[in-house]
């Protein structure tokens, strides 16, 4: 369980997080969506105890961050941006070591690590100095790290950055097992798409404010995720394409581009229904498609055309 | 006390790794035989043999080395996300530090070791005997242990992993140098000599040199007492204020 109240964080006279308030209920996945600099990383460091607070309360586990940080401490797991492993150590030893950090004796930290080998698949690198992984193994070694001690609450700086497709399916696939144990995980990302598939409900940071809370179904319905993108052959059949679609709600028309936006929350649905009327009126197209709006339009939609420079 | 053990067993492994251990044996080695070939029969150090006078140099320039090496272990350690991610262990704060500091003791006995060892060969005697070869490596160590600290302080302010070590490679060097554990007092010029005679390295080894010989001046003894013990206190008091910080911020 995770709980934050209006926690705010100076550094200096800059203000990194203005209070920021939200809360993760035990076992459910959590995704602190927003650009870099939105204050995703801070608030991390402040639930995982490295940063104290300029004003708010935060409490993990039942643990108050700040009253209590060797609580905190015992009951989760960080898995930092950057690998947070010793490079000139094997994954093996890494894993040993933080193993017996958390307590463990030699024999008990050199089964645990041996049982987290096989089951992050790595028995065929766990040998290996660090320094010698891919990306996507150093991630999974991390992770495994922060679980040496199974976790209360776990969390995840961005841990599909920098990954490839498939370490990054790897990945979620990881996450998504994770929350089936009863791990309350607070995950950070850029990625919409990524705050979609893993997360229970979504937070949404832009320069240190909560700018939206929900889950990803509420954030879907009001942001109208994703739209279906006509191109016509020819931009004098824009205004037929307008009228064909006339009855759904918000359709958006941009004659420099050439396109119509359709909004289509029933997704392919909606784009073979699109297709169906413009085949059948005979409209030659370019291009249709099915699109998800970048984060950067789900922020001007969120805060407005008044943001928009 | 576990993780003390796991972080500090981590240093050494690491330390054998990126052959640290090798140069803390090897440095007092070579330096101790460039010393002594290459100044011997140049510096007159009148009944005392060379290398009798030249070895508690030899030992304090290891000891500084290894100070060294510890400033850039904790710079890198502080600025890597592995330090961060030891700090959301529920471990001490310090464990981190006092396994690096007796790392630094460490390599300082193995230093001792090499040194004594390969001076023994070139003639050197703990002539004063095992109580006063107990006080030698008592004071080595203590020096180590206050340097180890200090390099402490500087390595997790300065964050640099590169510089902050380079740093402090010249000011060792010069007041190792300038001091009186390389060649008497009256081999520097006369405007020099104030400074030389009462650096603390000139105090220290000449303290060392006092107890592998047997004879110790006492004012000499309580200069460098008070040198090694209150570096001690004030380095280790900003080591410890340090890591407070850096959990702060």
């Amino acid at each position: 369980m995770i709980e934050v109240d209006g926690i705010s964080k100076s550094f200096g006279p800059m203000p990194a997080l203005r209070d920021v308030s939200f809360s993760v209920p035990t076992g459910s996945v959590c995704g602190l969506l927003g650009h870099n600099g939105a204050g995703k990383t801070t608030v991390v460091k402040i639930l995982s105890t490295l940063l104290v607070p300029t004003a708010g309360r935060a409490q993990v586990a039942g643990f108050d961050v700040v009253e209590q940080p060797a609580h905190v401490r015992a009951s989760i797991g960080v898995t930092g941006q950057d690998a947070a492993l010793d490079p000139t150590m094997t994954g093996r030893e890494n894993l040993v070591l933080f193993a017996r950090l958390r307590g463990m004796g030699r024999r008990q930290a050199r089964l645990r690590a041996a049982e987290l080998i096989a089951h992050f698949d790595l028995e065929y690198a766990a040998d290996r100095q660090v320094s010698t992984y891919s990306g996507g193994m150093r991630r999974r070694i991390d992770i495994a790290v922060s679980l040496v001690v199974p976790p209360k609450v776990l969390f995840l700086d961005e841990p599909t950055t920098g990954l490839d497709p498939r370490s990054r399916r790897d990945v979620w696939a990881l996450v998504a097992a994770l929350a089936a144990q009863d791990v309350t995980v607070l995950l950070t990302t850029q990625y919409l798409e990524e705050a979609d598939v893993l997360s229970d409900s979504i937070v949404i940071l832009d320069a240190g404010r909560v700018i939206a809370t929900g889950t990803s179904e509420d954030l879907k319905r009001r942001m109208g995720f994703s739209y279906c993108q006509v191109t016509p052959l020819h931009p004098e059949d824009l205004s037929r394409v307008v009228a064909l679609v006339g009855d759904y709600a918000e359709v958006e028309v941009d004659t420099d581009g050439n396109t119509v936006s359709v909004p289509a929350p029933h997704g392919a649905a909606t784009l073979s229904e699109v297709l169906r009327r413009l085949d059948e009126s005979g409209v030659e197209l370019i291009d249709i498609s099915l699109r998800k709006p970048s984060l950067d339009e789900v922020f001007l939609h969120l805060t407005g055309p008044t943001l928009t420079v | 006390m576990t993780a003390v053990l796991a972080l500090t067993e981590r240093v050494v492994r690491s330390g054998y790794r990126d052959q640290d251990i090798a140069f803390a044996v090897l440095a007092p080695i070579l330096t101790f035989v460039g010393f002594t070939v290459a100044l011997r029969s140049v510096i007159d150090t009148g009944e005392m043999s060379y290398p009798q006078y030249v070895l508690p140099a030899v030992v304090v320039q290891a000891m500084l080395f290894g100070a060294l090496n510890t400033t850039d272990r904790a710079a890198t350690e502080h600025s890597s996300a592995f330090g961060a991610r030891l700090r959301t262990l529920p471990i001490s704060t310090y464990a981190p530090l006092l396994a690096r500091i007796l790392y630094c003791l460490l390599r300082g006995v193995l230093a001792l070791v090499a040194a004594i060892g390969v001076a023994h060969f070139f003639g050197f005697r703990m002539d004063g005997g095992f109580g006063y070869g107990l006080a030698f490596a008592a004071m080595s160590l203590t020096l180590t242990l206050a340097l180890s600290l200090g390099a402490e302080a500087t390595g997790a302010r300065a964050k640099r992993v590169d510089t902050s070590s380079q740093l402090l490679l010249i000011p060792q060097l010069f007041l190792v140098l300038l001091s009186t554990g390389m060649a008497p007092v009256d081999s520097f010029p006369g405007w020099l000599q104030p400074f030389v005679q009462y650096q603390p390295i000139s105090q220290i080894t000449e303290t060392l040199r006092g107890f592998a010989s047997g004879h110790v001046s006492g004012p000499n003894l309580a200069v460098s007492l008070a040198w090694c013990l209150g570096l001690l206190v004030a380095l280790g008091a900003l080591a410890v204020r340090t890591q407070q910080r850096s959990d702060e911020h």
